[in-house]
């Protein structure tokens, strides 16, 4: 496209005004007349048998209208993210979930639901159910799960060569021969890392509401990410046709951060399986402790990195691998330690490479999506191994990386090529930024300090597939006024799609993004999409707008040609207007009408009046977009520059850089807030995020107070540069955005305490707690 | 349980609703007043969202005994337009990009507004101060803060022209 | 369940209130900790009595030896207060320090001193200035020590079913003397302490005259220091000396672990030095006179 007008531009968001005012909808706002609210008995116990369970006190409370346990819930298996629909053809999908079932297998885990009222009639129900358990035995820690005497927390899955407790594929990606390799480095490294569990903590918690027609029709507005996968899923569970089926987000979803790929935690289908019974809308907001308990977190890791180098710093071999304790159910315990591999694999040009990981059963929360998705456990891994090749190599770590790094069309063991790589430009910028050069003269501020800076490069997809189902489709009709109605699948979950996809139907159609309107994240009005995930939406529910939108001026440009009298090649269409481009400056050119342009061909006509010229013809022009994306790589590094009391083993950072090659970025302002958001998260990822249990199980971080998130009063000076690549696969060269800014923090911030304290810390958070301990040994 | 009724001033008009005794003022907005704008993000003080004005104060109203607020002034973020204008604040919100996924934007908004309302050239250590009860889990707070100063300037200078924006 | 919540216009009222529900009653200041015990069902009452109406009790008084907090100050009123800052200056950055400041404008410090956990944030500055409570019940009005406040870990003395602590005061600064807050954190808002350890102390002639040294949480309420104390006393001024009182209060203190706020490993490990940083603070407070 000649003229870009929209796509590149930081226009303000269209959901602004709405979100600013207190106007804008979110599940947890609905209401409905006769609603019900929906409240859930959690297990206390990290794995038990329910040997009986008695709700007729509950039942009989006034206001009470349905009660639901294993008894009497839905009775087939699932697997509540979007693997359940998402799983790839050379998979076998992992079914090992109950809506309710007899076995519990993690504190918080499902034992009844209860539909009232009130919510607090709902609440009272629940402590007159009576629930006997017997206890198992219970196991939280991966490596215990697998060992032979470990109990079976899915009876008959999972018990593989490598051990107990393994459910799904074991993901092994060999490229080239990594014995060989280490045999031929002249240094090898090897070191395991330990990563936490941490949680998405999107600001509105799981929520959904359920209501089911006379007919039997359902409706499920929902804060999901992906609303047409979630409605297969719920079409599984009940056994309910996906086409009797609407899941919409009602229109906006209060975060995600993959925590709500697939259903949010299981408030749909609590919700619908209440509503079924009841036949009143029901309502189910998790409240934030259940949020933390009882829907998933971040896979935490044992990652073990064995790297190869020449004496020059020329990487030769490495060898990888990951164990991911993915909790009570698999969830996406395949496909998560797939990507880790692939994206730790995908950063350096190395030519002998192998990686084995998969996840492990154990009775804690579900593991499941979270921005990143296992690509910054990996990454974490690597790249503290980078930095301790470089210092065994006497190399800096600047210049190691550099040697290094993947350039475009280099080989490498992922199933699409790299077309586009600015990370050499993204690692000058930001080493500029930051004053890189000043690394070995860096000067604490007081005598007890010590300063450090580190860096951290790394990659991430595009969109899902390899690893997961990826195809896009989009609606594209312009109206008898020559506005166009646009319809995508994903949902707004803050990202900005509901800005940034009619920023590119402007410019692929060739109109003002004024009159372009966008349906979105709802099963019924648009056509299926897998989801707003793997930094796809832009690209893939971006292409497929883009392809519709490009179908839609054909249509336009075969009708019209005949009245200018000229080839539809020849003409074009842009701020609205139709003209022959060889003939007229559209800037310049005078309006007339369709009926008149064979008289005056440097003239041009608005759509509004071949829109309207067409209708009252019986013709309008609508199209289909439908695309299988490709996929790229966007790149990204970041540099972090700290300072450690080694009194108290607290860190300040004084400083963080993050650059990105994003492609080209359609709205830079979103973009800039996806790198600034993703990299507070590293923060905390880095320093203080993280959950922990007790030894019977039971979660000591689940609520605010407890879980420590970067506040406002956390957040070092940080600077994010964008650099703009061009991808060819993309639409309008764009790549991925919303996931990389998050990866490399917690590598770089671990990279600069390790230069400032010559200290290397193998286990995240570094809590001041964690480095107290090592700066202090004898303590 | 006898219900009370309290009575008091929200967004510049005068309210009266019933209550239970006990019943916290976050529920008593969202649920019987059904203004949402007000978010419930943990209904433990953790998380800000559920900020609203009293007598010109932040406060979370999850914390918030809705006896407390008889004969009080509350705002809340439905009254933060003027005459249905938008307030520098949303404004600044949205064309710095401030505003991702919005569940946290009214109370942060609400937050800012306090301190605004008293101090239209606070330093960046005020204003993150003033919102490091806000959590925001989308934008990493970088353009908030840009959005409070923004709006403090454009505050600044309507006051010089001798403006107002309550 | 909550049947009823109630405005007295005077202390007298607000103790007869109490009075006749005869235990199910309690005492509600700013609310912010009471809300959420209340909701998971830690407390439970039958009647609120609310004393934001009561009179003079949302005030910070200066009397001619000694400063007065009221039951209804809140810690934001307290940050806000320059006579503070000169006379408490320790007491105003652990009011800083309270969770959010949507919290600390609701907050208030007799309530957190009440509450008796031992590592409040306020309880703990307070604990070092000499501190008195004045608690009202039906027998009358009585002046209390602050170390009488605390019953046990996270026990309070004050019965909040029948007693009401109207306020708080402490001697004004005097020439020499100086105090301080300091705490360990794991982030910069919304956190409760690590450990905290407060100091007063009185300076002549670069010596340590009166030596106020209190730590948390190792105990019930915020405990003094009492070796470091003893030690201190008479000393010079020097790095040694302030190094050896951080040793001496580590013998001392006997820390737990907690999951969330830190392994008694690592608190006793820092325990020194932010004995010596309080400390420091608290000399250069009494240097600026
Ligand atoms: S909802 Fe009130 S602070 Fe989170
Ligand atoms: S914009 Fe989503 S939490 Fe702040």
């Amino acid at each position: 496209m000649a003229n870009l007008r929209a796509v590149g531009k930081s226009v303000d968001r269209r959901d602004g005004v709405d979100k600013t005012t207190g106007r804008a909808l979110f599940t947890s706002d609905m209401t409905f007349p006769g609603m019900l609210h929906a409240k859930v008995l959690r297990s206390p116990h990290a794995h038990a048998r329910i040997v009986s369970i008695d709700t007729s006190k509950a039942e009989k409370l006034d206001g009470v209208k349905a009660v639901m346990t294993h008894k009497n819930g839905p009775k087939n298996l699932f697997n509540a993210a979007a693997p359940m629909f998402l799983t790839v053809s050379n998979l076998e999908r992992v079914l090992d979930q109950y809506l309710f079932d007899e076995i519990v297998r993690y504190v918080g885990d499902e034992v009844a639901a209860v539909a009232a009222t009130t919510e607090a009639i709902a609440e009272k129900a629940l402590s007159l159910i009576e629930v006997e358990y017997e206890l198992l035995p219970a196991v939280l820690d991966a490596e215990e799960a697998m060992s032979e005497n470990a109990p079976e927390l899915h009876a008959g899955k999972g018990c593989t060569p490598e051990g107990k407790n393994i459910p799904g594929e074991i993901i092994r990606i060999p490229y080239g021969d990594v014995e060989k390799g280490l045999k031929e480095s002249d240094v090898v490294i090897e070191k395991s890392f330990t990563l936490p569990i941490v949680k998405q903590v999107q600001m509105e918690t799981q929520s959904a509401v359920a209501q089911v027609s006379g007919s039997g029709d359902v409706t499920v507005w929902s804060t999901t990410q992906t609303p047409h996968p979630s409605r297969a899923i719920l079409g599984q569970v009940f056994g309910i046709p996906a086409s009797k089926i609407r899941v919409l987000a009602p229109p906006y979803v209060g975060g995600g951060f993959g925590v709500r790929i697939g259903l949010s935690g299981l408030a749909e289908a609590i919700a619908l399986g209440l509503a079924l019974q009841a036949k009143r809308p029901v309502k189910m907001v998790y409240s934030r402790k259940e949020d933390f308990i009882a829907s998933d977190t971040r896979h935490p890791a044992t990652v073990t990195v064995k790297l190869g180098a020449k004496k020059d710093g020329t990487f030769h071999a490495l060898d990888l691998k990951g164990i991911f304790n993915t909790g009570a159910y698999c969830g996406f315990g395949t496909e998560l330690p797939g990507v880790c591999g692939a994206m730790t694999l995908a950063i350096y040009r190395i030519p002998h490479q192998r990686y084995l990981g998969h996840s492990v059963y154990t009775n804690r929360t579900s593991s499941g999506a979270m921005r990143g998705f296992g690509n910054p456990q990996g990454n974490f891994a690597l790249e503290q191994v980078v930095d301790m090749m470089a210092d065994a190599l006497g190399m800096s770590p600047y210049e190691l990386r550099l040697k290094n790094i993947m350039k475009v069309n280099d080989p490498w063991c992922l199933p699409f090529p790299c077309l586009s790589t600015e990370l050499a430009e993204c690692m000058k910028q930001a080493s500029e930024s930051i004053g890189w050069e000043k690394r070995e003269s860096l000067k604490a501020s007081a005598p007890h300090k010590v300063r450090g800076m580190g860096m951290a490069v790394g990659t991430h997809v595009s969109n899902a597939w390899p690893f997961c189902v990826d195809y896009d489709n989009a609606y594209f009709t312009v109206q008898s006024d020559g506005t166009v109605h646009v319809a995508s699948g994903v949902p707004e979950m803050g990202t900005g799609v509901c800005t940034s996809l009619i920023q590119i139907a402007a410019d692929a159609f060739g109109i003002d993004m004024d009159r372009i309107s966008l349906s979105f994240g709802d099963t019924l009005t648009t056509p299926f999409d897998i989801g707003s995930h793997a930094s796809r939406t832009c690209y893939a529910a971006g292409l497929a707008i883009k392809e519709a939108a490009e179908d839609a001026r054909a249509q336009i440009f075969d009708y019209v040609a005949p009245y200018f009298d000229v080839t539809p090649e020849m003409v074009s269409l842009q701020d609205g207007y139709v003209f022959v481009s060889s003939l007229s400056d559209p800037d310049a050119a005078s309006v007339v009408s369709l009926d008149d342009v064979k008289e005056h061909k440097q003239s041009k006509v608005s759509l509004e009046n071949i829109a309207y010229h067409a209708h009252v013809r019986n013709k309008q022009f609508i199209s289909t977009g439908k695309i299988v994306p490709k996929n790229a790589p966007p790149w990204h590094v970041c540099f972090a520059d700290v300072e450690v009391d080694t009194e108290t083993g607290k860190v300040d950072v004084l400083n963080l850089v993050a650059a990105h090659d994003v492609g080209t970025a359609v709205n830079p302002m979103i973009v800039e807030g996806q790198i600034e958001g993703g990299v507070v998260q590293g923060l905390g990822y880095a320093l203080t995020e993280e959950i922990r249990y007790n030894d019977s199980g039971v979660q000591t971080h689940s609520n605010m107070h407890s879980y420590m998130l970067p506040t406002a009063e956390d957040i070092p000076p940080m600077k994010s540069i964008i650099v703009e690549s061009h991808d060819p696969t993309g639409p309008f060269g764009a790549k991925g955005a919303g996931e990389c800014s998050l990866v490399c923090p917690a590598s770089a911030i671990a990279n600069a305490l390790a230069n400032a304290t010559n200290i290397r810390f193998t286990e995240l958070p570094a809590t001041p707690e964690r480095i107290f301990a090592k700066l202090h040994p004898q303590n | 349980m006898n219900t009370k009724l309290i009575s008091f001033v929200l967004n510049g008009e005068p309210v009266s609703v019933r209550v239970d005794p006990f019943e916290l003022f976050v529920d008593v907005l969202r649920e019987k007043l059904q203004l949402t704008g007000t978010k419930k993000g943990c209904g433990e003080g953790g998380c800000g969202s559920c900020t609203v004005l009293i007598n010109g104060e932040a406060v979370n109203s999850c914390l918030l005994p809705a006896m407390r607020v008889e004969g009080t002034s509350i705002q809340t973020i439905e009254g933060v337009e003027d005459n249905g204008e938008l307030h520098p604040l949303q404004t600044s919100f949205i064309e710095k990009g401030a505003v991702q996924c919005g569940f946290c934007t009214p109370g942060m908004i609400m937050s800012a507004k306090a301190l605004l309302d008293k101090n239209k050239s606070p330093s960046k250590e005020e204003i993150l101060e003033a919102v490091s009860g806000n959590i925001c889990r989308c934008t990493g707070y970088v353009k908030i803060e840009e959005a409070i100063e923004d709006a403090a300037k454009t505050l600044r200078k309507a006051a010089v022209k001798g403006e107002s924006h309550g | 369940m909550v049947q009823d919540y109630v405005f007295p216009g005077t202390v007298e009222q607000a103790v007869a209130m109490l009075a006749e529900s005869k235990g199910r009653a309690r005492v509600i200041a700013g609310g912010t900790d009471l809300v959420l015990d209340m909701r998971d069902g830690k407390i439970t009452a039958d009647k609120l009595v609310d004393l934001r109406a009561i009179d003079g009790m949302q005030r910070i008084v200066e009397h001619d030896d000694s400063i007065s907090i009221g039951a209804s100050v809140t810690h934001s009123q307290i940050v806000r207060s320059t006579l503070l800052r000169h006379h408490a200056p320790g007491l105003v950055d652990a009011c800083r320090k309270v969770g959010s400041l949507q919290i600390r404008n609701v907050a208030t410090v007799v309530g957190n001193v009440v509450n008796g956990n031992p590592a409040a944030d306020a309880a703990v500055a307070l604990a070092c200035l000499d501190a008195t409570a004045t608690v009202v019940d039906e027998q009358g009005t009585r002046t209390i020590p602050f170390n009488e406040l605390y019953a046990g870990i996270c026990i309070s003395c004050i019965n909040s079913s029948c007693q009401i602590v109207t306020q708080i005061s402490f001697p004004k600064k005097k020439a020499g003397e100086g105090s301080s807050y300091i705490r360990m954190e794991q982030r910069k808002a919304l956190s409760l302490p690590m450990l905290n350890v407060s100091s007063k102390v009185r300076v002549i002639n670069s010596q340590f005259q009166d030596v106020q040294l209190l730590m948390a949480p190792v105990g019930a309420g915020p405990q003094h220091a009492v070796t470091a104390e003893d030690f201190l006393m008479g000393k010079d001024i020097t790095d040694e000396n302030i190094r050896q009182a951080g040793v001496l209060a580590r013998e001392q203190a006997t820390f737990r672990s907690s999951a969330v706020r830190g392994s008694k490993e690592y608190r006793i490990g820092v325990l020194p030095v932010c004995v010596e940083r309080a400390l420091r603070a608290a000399i250069a407070d009494a240097q600026e006179g």
